[in-house]
């Protein structure tokens, strides 16, 4: 029992003493917000350089989108997620004081590219009768894709955006790069003032564990409420 | 005599491959309003790609269709606005799998025509009374049979309250038995004067509903005529030989 208490009595000095939980929580927000925030950027981004990239196929007007969307995705694709996080900070926005929006947009930006590729292989697996129905009663191309193509994409695609939002939330634990106090950074910091170097890295840990086993249950769920409508 | 075609075919060519394949190559043809045109002829011979060019499915390489007075193959026309009146039935149905059958018939007046949502579904629902589907009218594709389906297909059409249907080999993926139950729609439909264009391989169909019949083989109407010309005594070679073959 003696080892209980010396361990209470470290968890009370590195979290309670001086609020220091109060840290956590709030690099939990930030962590919370950057994830939803970037998904939602990430999404939008990938909506529309999908829907770029399917139109393009057979419409030359759209070709120099469609090159625009090529080196976008190229770029992202090929460079580390903390150089862009640099380049986004030190580079482009370098009077920003709140790291965290450019945080959201950066990530959100580098996620597009992974979920237009997602997007873009859920409209290619709707049966091409789905778009000649659509035509056919009057609907355009974008009409089309609106109302019949994209609504069944997204269905497809769910379960992959989920993970994407997974890999996303993880990803952000290197937000702390660029003064932003997430929370990995919140634990490193606490980690630092305390000299407590297993508490709050474990915390952490568990933490990101209980939030991705929470959006994994979900999803599931979610998508068994989706396939139920079909049934 | 012009005034008198609902559609109008002029010189209607579609080339692939830079001219290597020819699937239409030269048709020239007129559906009067009332009509009912059924198309026959061996697979591959262009009779699809055909009814597909009607409402520009297909865009052809050359030539010209006149849809109520209005030329649809000129680029200038907006080809949707002229698509509303014209209804299609694919093979394979294509209804929208995520909608449920209402949905699905009164997503396009909603949109397109901007009729209200209760309006639309009271067109829906009396249309559905007519094909004796109403009860199924929460049900989602997935739960329907294939004659079932395309009877939806059918009436989904409809609700556009299109001036011509066509119709791309509308029985040939349905089991046997349930091909009736879906031709006996489109007679119905034929006996109330829609003007319909009709690919299909149902020789009695075509006999008992054609006003008249296109045989059209490597990508030209090969003969035409009443059904009692094209099969009581037809002149060309290859409609005898085709005739002999499916009949």
């Amino acid at each position: 029992m003696e080892w209980l208490n010396k361990w209470f009595a470290r968890l009370y000095r590195t979290f309670i003493v001086s609020d220091r939980y109060k840290t956590i929580i709030d690099g939990l927000e930030k962590t919370i917000i950057i994830t939803i925030g970037a998904l939602a950027i990430g999404v939008i981004i990938g909506t529309i350089v999908a829907m770029i990239k399917v139109f393009a196929d057979g419409n030359k007007k759209l070709k120099p989108l469609d090159v625009l969307c090529n080196i976008y995705l190229t770029v992202i694709r090929g460079t580390p997620v903390v150089v862009q996080l640099l380049i986004s900070f030190f580079i482009i926005f370098v009077s920003a004081k709140d790291g965290t929006w450019v945080a959201t947009l950066t990530f959100g930006i580098n996620s597009g590219a992974y979920v237009a590729e997602t997007i873009r292989s859920g409209i290619m697996a709707i049966d091409a009768g789905q778009m000649e129905a659509g035509r056919s009663l009057g609907f355009s191309r974008l009409q089309t894709m609106k109302e019949i193509i994209l609504p069944q994409a997204f269905k497809n695609v769910l379960p992959a955006i989920g993970n994407e939002m997974i890999a996303l939330l993880k990803e952000t634990s290197v937000a702390g790069y660029v003064a932003v106090t997430d929370l990995t950074k919140a634990a490193n910091q606490i980690k630092n003032t305390t000299y407590d170097q297993v508490n709050p890295i474990l915390l952490t840990a568990l933490i990101y564990l209980a939030i991705v086993m929470l959006l994994t249950k979900l999803l599931g769920v979610m998508e068994r409420r989706l396939r139920k409508s079909e049934r | 005599m012009k005034g008198d075609y609902l559609i109008e075919v002029k010189d209607l060519k579609k080339h692939y491959n830079g001219g290597a394949i020819k699937a239409l190559n030269g048709i020239t043809t007129g559906i009067k309003k009332g009509e009912v045109v059924v198309v026959i002829g061996p697979s591959g011979s262009g009779k699809s790609t055909f009814l597909r060019s009607l409402n520009l499915l297909e865009v052809p390489t050359s030539g010209s269709i006149t849809f109520e007075g209005k030329e649809i193959t000129n680029p200038k026309t907006n080809i949707n606005l002229h698509r509303q009146k014209m209804g299609m039935v694919f093979q394979h149905f294509n209804l929208f799998p995520h909608m449920t059958v209402l949905k699905n018939m009164t997503l396009a007046p909603i949109k397109l025509l901007k009729k209200t949502q209760e309006e639309a579904e009271k067109d829906a629902i009396e249309l559905l009374n007519t094909v004796g589907l109403a009860d199924r009218k929460d049900a989602y594709p997935s739960q329907l049979s294939g004659g079932q389906k395309q009877r939806i297909a059918i009436v989904r059409a409809l609700c556009m309250k299109p001036d011509v249907m066509l119709f791309d080999e509308p029985t040939s993926a349905l089991d046997p038995e349930m091909v009736g139950e879906v031709l006996d729609v489109m007679k119905k439909l034929a006996k109330e004067g829609m003007t319909m264009v009709v690919v299909t391989h149902e020789m009695g169909f075509a006999k008992e509903v054609a006003n008249r019949i296109l045989f059209i083989d490597d990508g030209v109407i090969m003969e035409e005529g009443t059904p009692e010309e094209i099969f009581g005594n037809p002149q060309n070679e290859r409609t005898k030989a085709f005739l002999s073959k499916v009949l």
